[in-house]
């Protein structure tokens, strides 16, 4: 198992516009997760969560402090997950998965997890010819077969129609609970935090850490469970009362 | 099924009209149409000019240059030699072409600095015709396959290498990213990543290539050599056989039309399968709705 170590983290963007001051996506974050565990990062859109994930996996540059995966001393391999299937369109399905694998046991692999997402009669399409939640399900295998020590996923399920995402919900616990992976997860929807991760990191508007959640629910949770729901409501409560927080707090820098 | 069958005539009307402007519709008559349209118009100029020689003149002399016939005299028709000299030499300008024109777009395209510093360069290119080559290569090389060969590369290389440079800008973004973050590089990355995300561009540039590159050739045969297409149409323009002439114009553009619809649309779709896959399929589904429609 891997250990993301994420130290003082800060990202700050120069100003676009003239006369605006630089922006701060990410404000000393501070934590560390390892092992077995699927933890979700959620929050307001522009506080910073997908520019974590782009530092993690070495897209962006971090301002100050640092971020670093180990996997016994050695640097960890990442799977990424996009919000779009991010599938190459001129290759079919199989091709794709194959695209990413190395080793003599690419062929298997790629069937494997195929398999595990339900896909294993559509290796030879198109990814044109499969719908969107279809698509979505080869990325994750895509980003599962590479066997990962961490594994990035950036609100995959936000592109899709609710019916569709709500059971790929569903299929990638059954997936993680069988594969065994750590799992860094982005999503501004609470519900599905909760419903997917054993932690939950809720980040303020401008990059700062708010609170650190452990959920101790048992798996595979369904979205229509009684303590699912009871700890979406908890949460979202002190979702709620951030929001206030920032918001008088607007209100208090406007006033000064 | 049985909905098939109920939208089935609204949709075959059998009226008289309709099928003659559905015949004119269809790829092969339409084509075949314009073709009859084309010889009458050349008959009929050819009744009233005389410097114009009519179809049955100039059929009747590619006829004998093809056979191998007498032209009178103890000039004899020689068509397939001079095929057979000028394909070696256009074959290898359009090969060249085709990989420094890669090489080059690949470079252009895939960097800033090259971009900056050659891409006015491949543009001013672009802009000389081919002629300009075909003179110079003269005045350098003198009579022979080189001047032919690098008249060719020199004209179609530029329009490879625009294209490429355009299909590699075209790259879609995610998909790169995706590839960055699989650490995916290297040879697999050119394989499926940037050559089929090109293959459009690339296969518009062979086309190009292979068309301009067909104008070099010809021309640098009519200047640097004394045997193959380009100085066959030149001998007979200078010996006022001008029906000569007119029927080796009608070969070299039958030859490229040819070499374009049995050759390169060909390859053109077997590249594109994956769209047309998805092509049909969405067919496929905007016809079950049709007859769900229907059926409703």
């Amino acid at each position: 198992m891997a250990t993301l170590q994420v130290e003082h983290l800060n990202k700050t963007f120069p100003a676009i516009e003239r006369g605006s001051g630089p922006t701060t996506a990410i404000d000393d974050l501070t934590f560390e997760i390892g092992g077995n565990v699927f933890v979700s990062v959620v929050g307001p859109s522009g506080c910073g969560k997908s520019t974590l994930l782009n530092i993690v996996s070495g897209i962006e540059t971090a301002t100050r402090g640092s971020v670093t995966v180990s996997q016994d001393g050695r640097p960890a391999r990442l799977g990424y997950v996009f919000q779009e299937p991010r599938l190459l369109p001129w290759r079919t399905v199989d091709q794709n998965m194959r695209y990413v694998l190395d080793g003599e046991d690419a062929r298997g692999r790629a069937e494997e997890y195929l398999r595990m997402v339900g896909l294993r009669d559509s290796g030879d399409k198109f990814p044109g010819q499969l719908s969107g939640g279809m698509q979505q399900r080869v990325g994750i295998a895509r980003a599962f077969a590479v066997e990962p020590d961490l594994l990035l996923m950036d609100e995959p399920f936000s592109h899709l129609d609710a019916i569709t995402a709500r059971s790929l919900r569903e299929q990638l616990q059954e997936i993680w609970t069988k594969a065994k992976k750590t799992v860094l997860f982005v999503t501004h929807d609470i519900a599905e935090a909760v419903q997917l991760s054993n932690r939950v990191l809720i980040l303020a508007p401008g990059g700062r850490l708010y609170a650190d959640v452990p959920i101790e629910l048992p798996y595979p949770r369904r979205a229509s469970d009684r303590a699912v729901a009871m700890a979406q409501a908890e949460l979202l409560g002190r979702f709620e009362t951030m929001q206030e927080e920032a918001d008088a707090a607007d209100v208090a820098d406007v006033a000064s | 099924m049985s909905s098939a069958t109920v939208a089935a005539p609204s949709r075959a009307p059998g009226r008289a009209p309709n099928r003659i402007g559905r015949m004119l519709r269809s790829d092969g008559s339409a084509r075949l149409a314009s073709y009859v349209f084309l010889l009458v118009l050349w008959q009929l100029i050819s009744l009233y000019e005389e410097r114009f020689p009519p179809p049955a003149e100039v059929f009747g002399f590619l006829w004998t240059e093809v056979t191998g016939g007498s032209h009178g005299g103890i000039v004899r028709g020689e068509f397939w030699e001079h095929f057979a000299a000028t394909l070696p030499r256009f074959a290898i300008g359009i090969a060249i072409s085709m990989l420094l024109g890669v090489l080059a777009g690949v470079l252009i395209g895939g960097s800033k600095a090259a971009e900056a510093l050659l891409k006015d360069t491949l543009l001013m290119l672009v802009a000389l015709p081919a002629i300009i080559w075909a003179f110079l290569t003269q005045m350098w090389l003198g009579l022979g396959d080189y001047a032919v060969v690098i008249t060719t590369f020199l004209s179609a290389f530029p329009f490879v290498a625009v294209n490429v440079v355009q299909g590699i800008q075209a790259v879609p973004r995610d998909l790169r990213r995706m590839s960055g973050a699989f650490h995916i590089a290297g040879y697999r990355r050119l394989r499926h990543l940037l050559l089929p995300a090109v293959a459009g561009y690339l296969f518009a540039g062979l086309r190009f290539a292979v068309i301009i590159g067909w104008n070099a050739v010809l021309l640098g045969e009519w200047f640097s050599s004394s045997e193959g297409v380009g100085w066959r149409s030149r001998y007979w323009y200078d010996a006022n056989r001008y029906q000569g002439f007119v029927a080796w114009v009608i070969a070299f553009i039958a030859f490229i039309v040819l070499l374009d619809r049995l050759v390169l649309v060909r390859l053109q779709r077997r590249a594109f399968r994956w769209r047309d896959a998805q092509l049909s399929d969405m067919e496929r589904r905007a016809e079950e709705i049709d007859v769900a429609v229907a059926g409703a």
